[in-house]
């Protein structure tokens, strides 16, 4: 099941770049994601290495979406290819350090019941809804 | 200014969406480290998104130029909030190309930063070209919103056709009053000669010819004809043009008639200009400078103009059209209205002469079948018309593209000269 995950993160992955479907690379992440959970099936603690995969699907998403973006008609200044890089190479660091914070507190509270729970929740939903209303913001 | 979400926002929001809702429903912590990467890149996206305030001016080093002319244009940028990333577009016109410079270009701007990005415009075609509008569109760093919004600066470039070189024009067949470079058929002050006659009272003792008037025993004078300016109209036909590519008929016409208001311009005659087309145009003749200026400046506003209505010479001004004017009609003879204003000015005994630009060469013959009789008929109802110009006393030559058009004036000028009217 991992591995057909994963070659469907593949194909979906290679689909979205060759066609410059912006669309697919989500799905692409989703399978990835999905694939690398699967590995763990069975495993009850938690893996350090969770937090290089987050960052290295980050950089995926990262580096598809330059590559989709990308328009060979316009002339693009070198700085600005520069300051690309190194914006996205700063996020993966910081999300890195973000992942090992997050990781190494899972570790130490691994169960904190129904309230956390709910608390988890409740967060999840907000930040979404947060989200999902800054994308329909239209115009100013 | 237009703020949007690009699809990048949409993609990370689902994402930390499902991987949130996943972790909670699995309870598997490595799925937050899955999503965390992208929550923090959405929430460093958004608060780092700043909508910029640009200012974007295109100016243009010159405001008139002449076909196949280098002009640059500046692109000024500023703005008082940092642009991570600026692309910019300045749309060309047709007929404008760009010679030199980055269009369109992705750049980076810091506060209050100016910056000035040149260009180097060609100018291929003739006319009044607007350069623009400018798009821009800016983004935040991690490319999560976007603003898009358009200059409001659009300059204007105004190419004027390149004249050819003509060693002279046509002639009329009548002069008008006022000095000018004609020598005129009438008898009367002048350099030029043209008689001799017996002396009468009120001739000038300094006319008098001494030798013929020794020969003949009485006294004999010289008759000159005088030098008179002439009046020219140039008739355009914009109702419908043949084109190929780059090249039509109307832009043959529009450079020949800039050529031809040239010529009669510098030897000081007054010149006039009709366009009759969808929409007409007309310049009541005048001599000078101004008046060359205002009639390039017509030809640039010249098109070709869809239209049905049923135009006569009517419709044309009493005063663009004097007496005793020379009418150059530059016409394709493709639509048959100014087939018909064309006659009528010979038939009310204007001197015409009509230039045929013709689309033959624009029109490539078909390779076979019902096409081919098709395309044989039409130039052998072309030749039709011009022959039933010539009937009616008009000077028509075809003039096809690469022929100088010095050449076919001195057809129009052989013709005028040699042809004489039929007379039953």
């Amino acid at each position: 099941m991992a591995l057909a995950a994963t070659v469907l993160a593949l194909v979906l992955l290679s689909l979205g770049l060759i066609l410059r479907w912006p669309n697919t690379i989500p799905w692409a992440l989703v399978f990835a994601g999905a694939g690398y959970v699967a590995t763990r099936g069975g495993e009850s603690l938690v893996d350090g290495w969770a937090s290089v995969v987050g960052v290295l699907l980050l950089l995926t998403a990262e580096l598809a979406s330059w590559s989709i973006e990308h328009d060979a008609r316009i002339r693009t200044e070198p700085a600005l290819i520069l300051r690309r890089a190194a914006t996205v190479a700063a996020l993966c660091m910081a999300a890195l350090l973000v992942n090992f914070i997050l990781l190494a507190a899972a570790g130490v509270s691994s169960s904190a019941g129904i309230p956390i729970a709910a608390a988890g929740v409740a967060a999840a939903v907000t930040a979404v809804a947060t989200v999902l209303r800054l994308v329909t913001v239209r115009g100013r | 200014m237009t703020r949007y979400a690009t699809p990048k926002l949409a993609a990370y929001a689902s994402l930390s969406a499902v991987g949130l809702l996943s972790a909670l429903v699995f309870a598997r912590p490595e799925l937050v480290a899955l999503t965390a990467p992208f929550l923090l890149a959405l929430g460093a996206g958004l608060a780092l998104a700043t909508p910029p305030r640009l200012t974007v001016a295109v100016t243009l080093a010159e405001e008139r130029a002449l076909e196949g002319d280098d002009v640059a244009a500046t692109i000024a940028v500023e703005s008082a909030t940092p642009v991570d990333r600026l692309d910019l577009y300045v749309r060309l016109p047709d007929g404008i190309e760009l010679a030199e410079g980055r269009n369109p270009v992705a750049l980076h701007l810091a506060a209050a930063e100016p910056r000035e990005l040149e260009l180097t415009l060609h100018a291929v075609r003739w006319g009044g070209h607007v350069i623009g509008p400018t798009y821009f569109r800016a983004r935040d760093p991690l490319g999560l919103v976007a603003w898009e919004s358009t200059a409001e600066t659009r300059p204007q470039l105004r190419v004027y056709p390149r004249e050819d070189v003509l060693r002279r024009v046509l002639p009329p067949a009548e002069t008008q009053v006022f000095t000018g470079n004609e020598v005129a058929r009438v008898k009367g002050e002048g350099i030029e000669f043209a008689d001799i006659r017996p002396w009468a009272p009120g001739d000038a003792v300094k006319r008098i010819n001494w030798r013929a008037s020794a020969r003949k025993d009485d006294l004999l004078v010289n008759e000159s004809h005088p030098e008179r300016n002439i009046d020219v109209i140039l008739f355009l036909d914009s109702f419908a043009e043949a084109r190929r590519g780059d090249e039509g008929t109307l832009d043959l016409a529009v450079r020949a008639t800039a050529t031809l208001a040239d010529a009669y311009a510098r030897r000081r005659d007054r010149v006039g200009l009709i366009g009759f087309g969808g929409i007409l145009r007309w310049l009541v003749p005048g001599a000078g400078l101004v008046q060359l200026y205002r009639i390039v400046d017509a030809l640039l506003d010249t098109q070709i103009v869809l239209s049905y209505y049923w135009k006569e010479i009517d419709v044309i001004p009493r005063r663009t059209l004097p007496p005793n004017a020379l009418v150059i009609g530059l016409s394709p003879l493709l639509d048959a209205r100014s087939v018909g204003a064309l006659l009528d000015l010979r038939a009310r005994g204007f001197d015409l002469a009509v230039i045929d630009v013709s689309p033959v060469p624009f029109t490539p013959r078909p390779a076979r079948g019902l096409d081919v009789v098709a395309y044989d008929l039409w130039t052998l109802r072309r030749d039709a018309l011009r022959h039933r110009l010539q009937q009616a006393g008009v000077a028509v030559v075809e003039w096809n593209a690469g022929t100088p058009l010095q050449a076919v004036l001195e057809e129009v000028r052989a013709f005028r000269r040699f042809a004489r009217h039929a007379r039953a």
